[in-house]
């Protein structure tokens, strides 16, 4: 593989000692689950096996009952053991929502690169990936942005409270940030000439995710806010110069300014004899509200100048700090009375003139001291390779104690190592994000490109990404809600993936009609036929051994399986010459409608639609009907005989129900040749009986004797007859 | 989640509830104002199936708020609810094959207040495929693919309940839907778009059968559901595999009308899908001017849905009209009686669609 990570990782292979992710030895602490079967003890053996997901089933068996023991105790129990479970900032349900959502986008993505690559094989272009196709990649994950959570603020207040300087939102999650992360960087390259800015805007909104293990400018906010209510003239506290400052630091200067605004000299009483210190305060303000700023636009509410270029950005920037330095220079300092104000607000100024000290004391960890000196010390950074030396001499200013996965991931975005980037990517939030975040790597760097799309030997000869797929269709495979759309992803696995498909489908549970019909609909969408034949089958012996044996001739016909009908025919049978009386009847006629009159579907069961009809006239004659039914019955019994799919083992019982036909009283039914095959029949009959396999017909002693008797006393009165 | 379409299109709002929902319908109305809708969950997660109603609050866009739950002893596999002079009452068959009776509170109607079971062995063998109650609620059929017809009264305050064997196919028919056409009269759909109609007058077995010659071979399928509307009781609808939906008349029982799927003879069907068709409902949201124009042979506007998540209206010899097409299947839905412009769904993603049509 191209790139060895531990030359060029950065920081975060420093202390992973040539791994490509820091792997932390003590984080792995055993966990312990408690199992409760609820049998006395002892337990004599256990088995394990994985269940579903990432549960385990512990079989425990108790010892082997002595005889004086009740029957009451069970023998053992089976339990069911979630690993890993609960865990985590986002649900299984949580999970299962954005696994669903993600379909959609996936597909879509797939199928417009499908198309692009295929219009570009026809036009001879060398590369699929031009402006279109980075449209098509921003829109693929502006929506799945959105799936991740939307930070919608509640609808803000009539009365703005001053005393709330942070606003609250929906908890945010890594997942986002990461995603956000990684769509700055890869996807939007049309705005990467704001790449600063944006990132001031993702640590605006994820700052406070570090702050769960770190100290964070955040964290300092929150904690200040809680005491504001309380404090009666701020400008004493040293803290909120602190945090004031640490705020203007990372550039959220709508926070600053509201709180520059509590600042003592503002109250009506005190206006008179403050009006130096409230005019410093003002113009402090002030400045900051006028911040030049190198982007497109500002959401409503935030602070700053917007420049679209980098030349009347490079102008207002130069204007801006001279205003600056002139209030820095200004003689009104010396009139201004209260001591911690002229400290603060003159802290103040030094951080946006770019000191270095001051932005080291007013931040927390590397990443704020990082968007520090982008703000003020390198506003005009553009290109990647400056933007990485710079996190490396941040890292060494204010390491971290602990890696922070998302740290870790940017470190790798701007160390430019895929590599990295996929396995923080995986460590950190999973499958899911690795098999979805594949798309934007592609997309936004050729390194990735080549890493991802080369065919690896140690991996079968699949591509790094088809592995990623696969992996996350595994995950999805292996949950009873969600394997229905690992087929979207398996599909687009060009080497692995039909095959495994096939395999996902086949191992799916039959007994339900509603999941067999789900399975059997997605085989029919990948033009699978033979699974879903096979799994017809499985479901039409599952059905037929379970009893209904309506559904299991059902399934059958659909798979058109006939060796398999022509075998449970013969089972039939065995219940047909027992249970088919007058009243069990209509319970065959359902069965036999079903069976149809095609031959071809029905297989050795056709035989059951002529002996129902054979029945039906013949229990008209029985009702005392005319010599009509009485003739059908025998067209029937003739037609029964000559099939060949009548079993041999029929043809006693159907010459002992047609006695009554036999000996027709008013004329012989049967003519002179008919009578013969009815003999035929009967003298292989007797022939058959030598052979081993043969089974005795369940009739009276006399039966057989009778049947003879009727056969020759028709075929004398047949002979007469003609 | 609301996607906001043209005039014409009605407004969809997806409730995602992170539980698999097994069946949903309305619950008749108590008062005019309070709407409540019951849902069978099953929580892949936890293991475990509940019942639960909830209020629908419509604005600004429909949300539910659970008022009352009751777990039944495994996955839901029907559900049905029908008005009562008191409170309207639940019906709930399992995949253990047990039916349960629910009766709601009559002040508020949202409450379960008592609950009674048929559970005994040999009621069904396997699951209950589907039920159904009688209007007034006192009388539920239930139907099993062991091929069992069980009818269950339901005496006083729906807490005691009998039930009679109707028939027994012994497993050599199943039947997979049932619908009341009359106090008397119900019908069944089974394996190879077979339909039973039974009369309890003629005890013994279906009194008519229907078996589509016209699905001859690869195309034969299995009724999913059956609906027949209450003033034309001689009509039976249909739907099941392969995208078919079509209406059996008794006065013509030999030619099947077919509404969607299956082509017959070189007439041209307007066919909406190619997979299951789960559920079918006569749809009472029809325009006024199309009413009067409704012969009575002519068969009603019919509302399906589908696995490929299609959601659509379709009448008689015209284009189909596409309500809600889903990248996931539309496993069942229900017509509002009271309100017959909603619609509520479940949805194979662990959603509820509510359809408002305009």
């Amino acid at each position: 593989m191209p790139g060895v990570a531990s030359d060029s990782g950065g920081g975060a292979s420093d202390s992973g000692g040539g791994a490509l992710v820091p792997f932390n030895p003590e984080a792995q602490v055993a966990v312990v689950y408690p199992l409760h079967h609820g049998l006395k003890p002892p337990v004599s053996r256990l088995s394990i096996s994985w269940s579903r997901g990432n549960t385990l089933r512990v079989s425990v068996f108790c010892p082997e009952p002595s005889v004086d023991d009740s029957g009451d105790e069970p023998g053992g129990k089976v339990v069911e053991v979630r690993l890993g479970g609960g865990g985590g900032e986002i649900s299984d349900a949580h999970w299962r929502r954005i696994a669903y959502g993600s379909v959609i986008p996936f597909a879509l993505l797939q199928s417009k690169k499908n198309a692009a690559l295929t219009l570009s094989k026809m036009s001879m272009n060398s590369s699929p990936y031009n402006v279109d196709w980075l449209e098509y990649v921003i829109e693929y994950s502006k929506d799945i942005n959105l799936l991740l959570g939307n930070p919608k603020l509640p609808p803000s207040p009539a009365i703005d409270d001053p005393k709330s300087v942070l606003k609250k939102g929906e908890e945010p999650t890594s997942l986002k940030a990461a995603w956000e992360l990684l769509e700055i960087f890869y996807a939007d390259k049309l705005s990467q000439v704001w790449l600063p800015e944006r990132l001031v805007d993702w640590l605006a909104d994820y700052d406070c995710l570090l702050s769960v293990s770190h100290s964070t400018v955040h964290s300092k906010l929150l904690s200040f806010q809680g005491e504001l209510v309380r404090l009666q003239i701020v400008e004493d506290y040293p803290k909120y110069w602190e945090v004031m400052s640490s705020a203007l630091a990372v550039g959220w200067l709508e926070i600053v300014v509201k709180m520059l605004r509590l600042h003592g000299s503002y109250q009506l009483d005190q206006l008179s004899n403050r009006e130096t210190e409230n005019g410093l305060v003002e113009a402090v303000a002030v400045l900051i509200s006028k911040m030049p700023r190198m982007r497109p636009e500002l959401e409503s509410g935030k602070l700053g100048e917007c420049f679209k270029t980098k030349p009347d950005f490079m102008k207002a920037w130069e204007k801006w700090r001279a205003q600056l330095n002139k209030l820095e220079l200004s003689a009104f300092w010396f009139q201004c009375s209260h001591q911690q104000t002229r400290e603060g607000l003159r802290n103040m100024l030094q951080i946006m003139l770019g000191n270095a000290n001051s932005l080291s004391t007013a931040t927390f960890n590397w990443i704020e001291l990082y968007i520090s000196h982008l703000l003020y010390i390198r506003p005009f950074t553009m290109g990647l390779e400056s933007l990485y030396s710079l996190a490396q001499k941040c890292i060494q200013l204010k390491p971290m104690a602990g890696a922070h996965s998302l740290m870790g991931l940017i470190i790798g975005i701007l160390g430019e190592n895929s590599e990295v980037v996929l396995a923080e990517c995986s460590r950190g939030f999973g499958p899911w994000m690795v098999a979805h975040a594949i798309e934007l790597l592609t997309a936004g760097s050729d390194h990735a490109e080549v890493l991802l799309h080369q065919e690896c030997l140690n991996l079968g000869g699949i591509s790094l990404e088809e592995l990623h797929r696969l992996v996350y269709a595994q995950v999805l495979s292996s949950h009873a809600l969600t394997w229905q759309i690992a087929p979207i992803y398996l599909t687009s696995c060009m080497k692995q993936g039909m095959g495994l498909l096939e395999i996902l489908l086949s191992k799916q549970p039959v007994q339900h009609n509603h999941l067999l019909l789900k399975n059997i609909e997605i085989c029919r969408l990948y033009d699978l036929d033979s699974i879903s034949s096979s799994i017809m089958k499985i479901s039409g012996v599952y059905h037929w051994k379970h009893g209904r044996k309506d559904s299991g001739v059902f399934w059958l016909q659909q798979a058109r399986d006939e060796v398999q009908l022509n075998r449970i025919a013969q089972q039939l049978f065995d219940s047909v010459g027992k249970t088919i009386s007058d009243e069990s009847f209509k319970q065959w006629e359902g069965l036999i409608q079903l069976l149809g009159s095609e031959s071809k579907t029905a297989g050795g069961l056709e035989f059951l639609h002529k002996y129902r009809d054979f029945k039906k006239s013949l229990q008209q004659v029985c009702d005392g009907k005319t010599t009509d039914a009485a003739r059908q019955a025998v067209e029937s019994l003739i037609s029964l005989m000559k099939n060949p799919s009548t079993p041999q083992r029929f043809w006693l019982p159907l010459l002992h129900d047609s006695l009554k036909l036999l000996n027709w009283q008013e004329r012989p039914l049967l003519n002179v040749s008919q009578t013969n095959l009815l003999l035929n029949k009967l003298q292989e009959l007797s022939l058959a009986r030598l052979r081993p396999d043969f089974i005795e017909a369940d009739l009276p002693p006399e039966g057989l004797s009778s049947i003879r008797l009727a056969l020759a006393t028709n075929l004398g009165r047949a002979f007469l007859e003609e | 989640m609301a996607i906001i379409g043209t005039q014409e299109s009605p407004q969809v709002y997806r409730l995602p509830q992170y539980r698999y929902v097994d069946a949903v319908r309305w619950l008749p109305p108590v008062s005019a104002f309070d709407r409540f809708a019951v849902v069978a969950y099953y929580d892949t997660d936890a293991g475990s199936p509940s019942v639960e109603i909830h209020a629908l609050n419509p604005n600004p866009s429909p949300t539910l708020t659970p008022q009352s739950s009751w777990t039944p002893p495994s996955r839901i596999s029907s559900l049905r609810t029908c008005p009562t002079p008191l409170s309207p009452i639940l019906a709930a068959s399992t995949f253990l094959g047990s039916l349960h009776i629910l009766a709601c509170n009559s002040a508020n109607g949202a409450v379960i207040e008592s609950e009674a079971s048929v559970a005994e062995l040999g009621f069904h063998a396997g699951p209950v495929a589907s039920v159904d109650l009688r209007d007034g609620g006192s009388e539920c059929v239930s139907v099993g693919e062991d091929g069992r017809v069980n009818l269950v009264s339901i005496v006083g305050n729906s807490s005691n309940l009998n039930y009679r064997r109707v028939f027994d196919g012994n497993g050599l028919v199943g039947y997979t839907a049932v619908k009341w056409a009359s106090p008397t009269e119900f019908v069944t759909g089974c394996y190879g778009f077979g339909i039973h109609w039974w009369d309890q007058r003629k005890p013994g077995g279906p009194v008519t059968q229907f078996k589509g010659n016209w699905s001859q071979g690869k195309t034969s399928g299995i009724i999913h559901s059956v609906d027949i509307h209450p003033s034309r009781k001689h009509t039976c609808l249909a739907g099941g595999s392969s995208g078919v939906a079509f209406a059996w008349d008794l006065r013509t029982p030999q030619q099947p009308i077919v509404l969607s799927g299956i082509e017959t003879g070189g007439a041209a069907i307007h066919s909406l899908s190619e997979s299951e068709v789960w559920e079918v409902q006569y749809d009472c949201y029809a325009r006024s001017s199309n009413i009067s124009n409704i012969s009575s042979s002519r068969i009603l506007p019919v509302m399906m849905c589908s696995e490929d998540g299609i959601l659509a209206v379709v009448e008689q010899g015209e284009e189909p009209i596409e309500l809600m097409a889903e990248p996931c299947a539309v496993n069942s839905f229900d017509i509002d009686r009271q309100n017959p412009s909603d619609v509520i769904c479940s949805l194979e993603w662990e959603s509820i669609a509510i359809l408002a049509r305009p």
